[in-house]
């Protein structure tokens, strides 16, 4: 019965099952199905299509983690909930650079999302400051860090890629980098 | 004996901090559960009795969530990033755009509606009348392409002569000095001004709200887009602390307020108005049009939004419009800022607005003492 078009844009229950099972191919499609609705609004708002990927990555994410939450109820579709949020960050962003944003070209029905963006913004603030306290690390110990917590490699596998004699001594390294990094990540 | 106290020191030091990694290592296996029950239950006992490894335990935990979240978030935007990159941005982009030719369209729809209109006119009308009607028309256009070319001639560069009473004296010409205003871009003494203050300048003073001149030198000169870049030499000048303002890089709207702060006489004045024109002179696109009250002096001044954000200099104004003046867009002073050696500008220079201005959110009196030392009073002298 359904179009052989429309399969390619996946249902907003599919979506979130797709979602909260880790589906890859339901994020591949989700992605493909909105980006041109996202990219159309902020090239006609001022924005230009590295804009448009920053803001829709940003709000693909937010929907994401609050999939991910469990608590996301679906009460309008997914199409008009991802717009809202892409229309809210752009708006912010337009004002931060103290752009006017007075008459806003509208595709779609809007949302308010603001509880939602909040809550994004509190996590995206961790986000920044591992992030910088990462880049204050310095060498070996980023590398040593990040091959161990976000790349998940062993400790085995760390010894042998910086030459250590020993995993003990790749061991007593890496602690010794976790020191210098909770030290900084924690600083006021 | 005392090599042997230190030796000591440094022994025990190095014990604690051995204890310490120990001690991290056992709380990271204990949180990931890669103790056997034992272990648990003994490193739980000494948790319960010492309240610092108790904290410790608590802030890595914490620690290693972040960590989680952090780790997540990355993989999750290199996944959107890679799904990204099998999209055809360029051609999406390019049928989304707001197309120039949709304008033209319409322009021609309209067109034809008006030429329907007007042979309806004609129709009822005598058609002798309605040729010269069309003669006449014509004889306007003229007129107004000659006044285009009159005002060509008639923009002025906003210098001001300071003293030029040589010539009325009859005395041979001893000194003309010439003034204009210019901005710090870095905080080390690089200054921007318009090319037409400095040219033909034999020397070349800045002078700063609290009347000290400072001897510059011009570094480098842009003579399409009117700027210069000139240097402090003088060993006089101290560093000013960080730029207040920042660059503003995409275009402003009509509508904008703006203000400038310069030199049309020997204090500095305040100007405020509002971006009139995306174009300035005859449609030069590399100006806006403000409409600010400026002078002869306002010549280089910072022309600065609400935020302050740079949006432009001061460069002129027309000859036939009372208000206006032309301001440089801010993009040529960041183009003009890369031609010079990146090093030369010192680590604490002007930077295009990615984050808040030091202005942002102040008032104008305020913003206006923040601003006051970074705006100097260019002299020439020739």
């Amino acid at each position: 019965m359904n179009n052989s078009l429309k399969s390619s844009v996946p249902t907003d229950r599919e979506v979130i099952l797709g979602i909260l099972n880790n589906s890859e191919d339901t994020l591949n499609k989700l992605y493909k199905a909105y980006y041109p609705m996202v990219l159309q609004f902020i090239l006609n708002n001022n924005g230009d299509e590295d804009d448009a990927k920053d803001v829709y990555q940003e709000a693909i994410i937010v929907l994401y983690n609050k999939i991910k939450e469990g608590n996301f109820e679906l009460s309008s579709k997914l199409k008009t909930y991802i717009y809202s949020v892409c229309r809210r960050i752009w708006l912010k962003k337009l004002s931060h650079n103290s752009k006017k944003a007075g008459n806003i070209t509208d595709y779609e029905d809007v949302l308010i999302v603001e509880e939602d963006l909040e809550d994004h913004e509190g996590k995206d603030l961790q986000f920044v400051k591992m992030q910088s306290a990462l880049d204050h690390l310095g060498e070996p110990c980023k590398t040593i860090i990040q091959d161990f917590y976000i790349h998940n490699l062993s400790m085995q596998d760390i010894c042998e890629k910086f030459g250590y004699t020993n995993t003990d001594n790749a061991k007593t390294q890496k602690y010794k980098c976790l020191q210098r990094l909770k030290k900084i990540f924690f600083q006021p | 004996m005392p090599a042997k106290v230190k030796e000591n020191i440094f022994s025990t030091i190095i014990i604690e901090m051995r204890n310490d990694l120990e001690l991290d290592a056992i709380i990271e296996d204990y949180l990931l559960g890669k103790l056997n029950p034992q272990e648990t239950e003994a490193f739980e006992t000494l948790r319960s009795n010492d309240a610092t490894v108790d904290h410790k335990v608590v802030s890595h935990k914490f620690f290693l969530e972040s960590m989680e979240m952090y780790a997540a978030q990355l993989r999750l935007k290199e996944q959107l990033n890679q799904i990204h990159a099998e999209i055809d941005v360029e051609t999406l982009a390019s049928s989304f755009r707001p197309h120039p030719s949709k304008v033209v369209q319409l322009w021609r729809k309209h067109k034809s509606a008006i030429a329907v209109a007007a042979s309806f006119l004609v129709l009822s009308l005598v058609s002798v009348y309605s040729i010269q009607h069309n003669s006449k028309q014509k004889e306007q256009l003229v007129l107004l392409s000659n006044q285009v070319n009159k005002a060509i001639k008639t923009q002025n560069n906003l210098i001001r002569k300071i003293n030029n009473n040589s010539s009325s004296a009859g005395k041979p010409a001893i000194q003309n000095s010439f003034g204009g205003t210019g901005f710090a871009i870095s905080t080390n003494g690089y200054i921007l001004t318009n090319l037409h203050v400095i040219n033909g300048a034999d020397s070349l003073y800045v002078q700063n709200n609290k009347g000290e001149s400072f001897k510059v030198k011009s570094i480098y000169t842009d003579s399409q887009n009117d700027i210069a870049i000139l240097k402090i030499s003088d060993k006089n000048f101290s560093h000013l602390s960080s730029i207040p303002y920042s660059i503003k890089k995409s275009t402003s709207s009509i509508g904008e307020t703006v203000y400038t702060l310069g030199y049309p006489k020997d204090d500095a004045v305040l100007g405020e108005g509002y971006v009139s024109s995306k174009n300035g002179f005859i449609g030069d696109t590399t100006q806006y049009q403000v409409s600010i009250p400026v002078n002869p002096g306002n010549s280089g001044g910072p022309l600065l939004d609400n935020n302050g954000n740079l949006v432009g200099i001061i460069s002129g104004k027309p000859d036939q419009t009372e208000g206006a003046a032309f301001a440089i867009k801010s993009k040529y002073i960041l183009e003009a800022m890369r031609a010079i050696p990146q090093d030369s500008l010192g680590s604490n220079k002007l930077s295009s607005s990615t984050k808040k201005s030091l202005l942002s959110g102040l008032k104008r009196t305020k913003q206006i003492e923040k601003l006051q030392d970074y705006v100097f009073m260019i002299k020439v002298y020739n």
